[in-house]
């Protein structure tokens, strides 16, 4: 009896878990960017650190989820339309008007600094996983900063939390690193994608690169 | 005798608020000159092949600084 109707099934792509091994492979990665402002990046390219080795390869690069970035950038916006809506208002009347343009400068140079120390907080604040260790770059703020890290084979317990309607939506969470090592715990906030940090970190603990496994399109 | 003179010393109150306001703008120099320090101490610890733009924002920041301190003295 002939065929009425005859569904074709699409032919079904096959996922390919494996450690990426040429720069094709590489580039194909779902987390692979060139962009600097990346917050989340495989394999990244031209990216390099203080205490980096010559052998030692830069694994994965996170930041902070962009989305993070939006609080500040609001209070940024309000800070710089806040003369404007102010001028509404006799607030500075009492000042000779050269006061009042110096005060106004005044609040945009304090205005500039909330912006710098928003985007670089943001920038500087890496957290890098090669294949030999686990490191955390802090910018705590404009005068502060701080580097710690800890062998990958240090590395005892790797956990993840994500919870939220923000962050659910957007994919990110916090990845709880304990380790072994003089640093006890590695905290990276805010990550994009949590569950990936943590199943190439058991990776790599496990099986070192060799046993990285990363989906390739 | 004006309004804005202080009886004692014969300063008129605002060449008192002008010392203020530049000794406050002179301290937000020295600290926009240790955020350039520090960005450059940054890119030094991480490269990621933005570090001229980023330099350059803290020289902006820095340059805008010391240009509303030239305006301060001259315009107070």
């Amino acid at each position: 009896m002939p065929d009425i109707f005859v569904n074709e099934v699409p032919e079904k792509k096959e996922e390919v878990f494996k450690k990426p091994e040429t720069k094709e492979e590489v580039e194909e990665l779902p987390g692979h960017s060139h962009s600097p402002l990346t917050s989340f990046c495989f394999y990244p390219d031209g990216i390099d650190f203080e205490t980096r080795r010559k052998e030692e390869k830069i694994v994965l690069l996170m930041r902070k989820h962009i989305v993070t970035n939006v609080g500040w950038i609001i209070i940024a916006i309000l800070m710089i339309l806040a003369p404007l809506v102010l001028s509404k208002f006799p607030i500075l009347e009492f000042l000779p008007g050269r006061f009042q343009f110096v005060a106004v400068l005044g609040w945009y140079l304090i205005t500039t600094a909330f912006i710098l120390e928003g985007f670089l907080d943001w920038f500087f604040n890496v957290y890098i996983v090669t294949n030999q260790r686990v490191v955390d770059i802090d910018f705590y703020n404009l005068i502060y900063k701080e580097v710690s890290d800890a062998k990958i084979n240090k590395v005892q317990d790797v956990t993840y939390k994500m919870g939220g309607v923000i962050r659910t939506i957007f994919d990110y969470g916090d990845v709880f690193i304990q380790t072994a090592a003089e640093v006890p715990n590695f905290e990276f906030l805010a990550v994009p994608r949590p569950n990936v940090v943590a199943k190439i970190l058991e990776d790599l603990i496990t099986n070192g690169e060799k046993g990285l496994r990363v989906k390739i399109k | 005798m004006s309004s804005d003179l202080l009886p004692i010393l014969g300063i008129s109150i605002w060449f008192i608020a002008k010392i203020f306001v530049v000794f406050a703008i002179s301290l937000y120099v020295v600290f926009a000159l240790v955020v350039v320090r520090q960005v450059q101490l940054m890119t030094d610890t991480l490269e990621v092949g933005f570090e001229t733009e980023v330099r350059l924002l803290s020289f902006i920041h820095l340059l805008f600084a010391i240009a509303v301190l030239i305006f301060a003295i001259i315009v107070l």
